[in-house]
């Protein structure tokens, strides 16, 4: 098989050619590293490649499955982490110049796991400075492209881990999500990207930007692979206390139960309001194609989800302004220029505001819980615009010009606000080839349901094979 | 939309927070503010009397091994 074939394979494929001998790691991971040294130099997707170190986890997991030792699906096979995933021994960035040389002595739990499991790690990923913006714009390290149009932005702020995953640069990813880091990137790019239930996935050893709204998710090519990483990453983790003890199902086998007889929600308060006509169309397409397989639409109303916003704004200013404030005191001139400006903005805001937002948020919370009572999970778009240029700061949508962030975050930063699971899945692509992202919100703990939907549709979906238009 | 100064801003950090004041900076912070201080103020419709803050329980540790410490 050509090696840019091999970059294709979805990981639940090439644990199958492994396990067939008709694969091996290290061809696998040689064929990832070629591509990266190819096109990574105009992608911008890695930081740091880790070119020997996987090389060597890869003949270290080939001889292991030779031995018959198999650690499970995702046994050597290539990922990549973004960078503020603390890895022991390998510089861990944030995407900042103040931590251009920061060498962690530990690695995260989610990183421990995925070795452990076998994963070959063949890099740390580019990023949104501290996590802090939807654009992935980077003054530090240059803007990630987005594969589907290399001059608009990937979105962020997981953005290497949209564009590695979508270019073929890595199998899958890890990135973080504050207010849709992990599903705008995922939508932009035409990608998977799953937020799960906050406390389902331990953030220990992932630097913070908001520790209340922080979640750690896969990002992946097929929503089977996302279900392999979460399968290996949740669970309960005594060095992150907000974990869950809950019980981690089996997220494959949830992957087969299809979607007849589900009720799915469309939730028309915020999330379909002002949305680009061509968003508005695939959605409307991909929930009536869920209908054709056997789902049951209906429109439910949300009416607290307005103050999501506001909420969400009073708390990441203010959790990001108290994790930052010795850099700031010390070296704000070597943060780029957006980024310090918001965490600026952070010093204003006052406690009884935080303090509301946080009760403000058990209530929307509350309301989000009731309505899934009643249906099975929510269907949104995942942003209300696709890929903009680096250089469009304002977008109007019916007549509305807002900040491009503002538009970015608006369907997603509801969904850390109130902490349910979220999942985005590749739903069709504008006339100018760029991708859009379908948003499916689950009850707390029901990334099953999430995984059965995505699955169901994407299977279903017409739009396979979608990768993106790169010069091999 | 409210109207936030840049002065009262940069009053506030220089004697509330110590913070260095930027000016560029505090004009964006200022605009953001603006922009928010509808949306918190429209939480008070919210019926919130009884309801106690969502907060982070435990944060995971940071402390020996992250960045702050190095």
């Amino acid at each position: 098989m050509p090696p840019d074939n091999l970059t294709r394979l979805s990981i639940a494929e090439a644990g199958d050619l492994f396990r067939r001998r008709a694969l091996s790691p290290v061809e696998l991971t040689r064929a990832y590293l070629d591509r990266i040294r190819r096109l990574d130099g105009d992608l911008l997707a890695y930081i740091t490649v880790l070119q020997d170190e996987a090389l060597a986890a890869a003949a270290a997991a080939e001889r292991e499955i030779a031995r018959g030792e198999d650690r499970g699906p995702l046994h050597g096979i290539p990922i990549a982490l973004k960078d503020l995933v603390m890895t022991r021994g390998v510089r861990t960035t944030c995407g900042s110049r103040i931590l251009r040389e920061w060498v962690p002595d530990t690695d995260a739990t989610v990183a421990r796991r995925l070795a452990d499991a076998g994963a070959v790690l063949l890099g740390k990923l580019n990023m949104h400075e501290f996590a802090y913006g939807p654009t992935g714009v980077n003054p530090h390290y240059g803007t990630s492209r987005n594969p589907w149009d290399r001059h608009r932005i990937p979105g962020g702020s997981s953005s290497g881990s949209g564009v590695a995953v979508a270019a073929g640069l890595c199998a899958g990813a890890l990135g973080t999500d504050t207010g849709g880091s992990v599903r705008i990137p995922a939508a932009l790019c035409g990608i998977v990207g799953l937020k799960p239930t906050y406390g389902r996935v331990s953030r220990a050893g992932v630097i913070p930007l908001a520790w209340s709204l922080d979640h750690v998710g896969p990002m992946t090519r097929t929503v089977a692979d996302a279900a392999l990483l979460l399968q290996v990453l949740a669970g309960r983790d005594p060095a992150d206390p907000s974990t869950s003890a809950m019980p981690v199902p089996d997220y494959r086998r949830a992957l087969q139960g299809g979607v007849r007889g589900l009720r799915l929600g469309v939730p028309k308060d915020l999330f379909y309001e002002r949305l680009d006509p061509e968003v508005r169309a695939a959605v409307a397409a991909a929930a009536r194609s869920l209908e054709g397989l056997g789902a049951v639409v209906e429109e439910i109303s949300l009416p607290t989800i307005q103050h999501a916003g506001p909420a969400s704004f009073a708390i990441i200013a203010s959790e990001a302004m108290a994790y930052h404030e010795p850099y700031l005191r010390t070296r704000a001139g070597e943060y780029g220029e957006d980024v310090r400006a918001r965490l600026t903005t952070g010093q204003f805001v006052l406690a009884h505001q935080y303090l509301k937002a946080q009760r403000a948020r058990q209530v929307i919370r509350a309301d989000v819980d009731a309505v899934l009572t009643r249906v099975d999970a929510l269907l949104t778009p995942t942003t209300p615009i696709p890929a903009p240029r680096p250089d469009e700061r304002e977008i109007t949508v019916d007549g509305v010009t807002q900040d491009a962030r503002w538009w970015l975050i608006r369907c997603t930063r509801p969904i850390n606000v109130t902490g349910h699971p979220a999942l985005s899945v590749p739903c069709g692509l504008t006339a100018a080839g760029l991708p859009i992202g379908l948003q499916v919100v689950g009850r707390a703990f029901d990334e099953a349901t999430l995984l059965r939907v995505g699955h169901a549709f994407e299977s279903a979906s017409p739009l396979k094979p979608r990768w993106p238009p790169l010069d091999l | 939309m409210a109207s936030i100064s840049v002065q009262l801003l940069q009053a506030l950090t220089q004697e509330l927070t110590g913070l260095p004041a930027i000016p560029g900076d505090l004009a964006i912070a200022a605009s953001q503010l603006a922009a928010q201080l509808d949306g918190l103020a429209r939480l008070d419709a919210l019926d919130l009397l009884a309801v106690e803050p969502a907060t982070v329980l435990v944060p995971p540790p940071e402390a020996p091994e992250g960045p702050h410490a190095a």
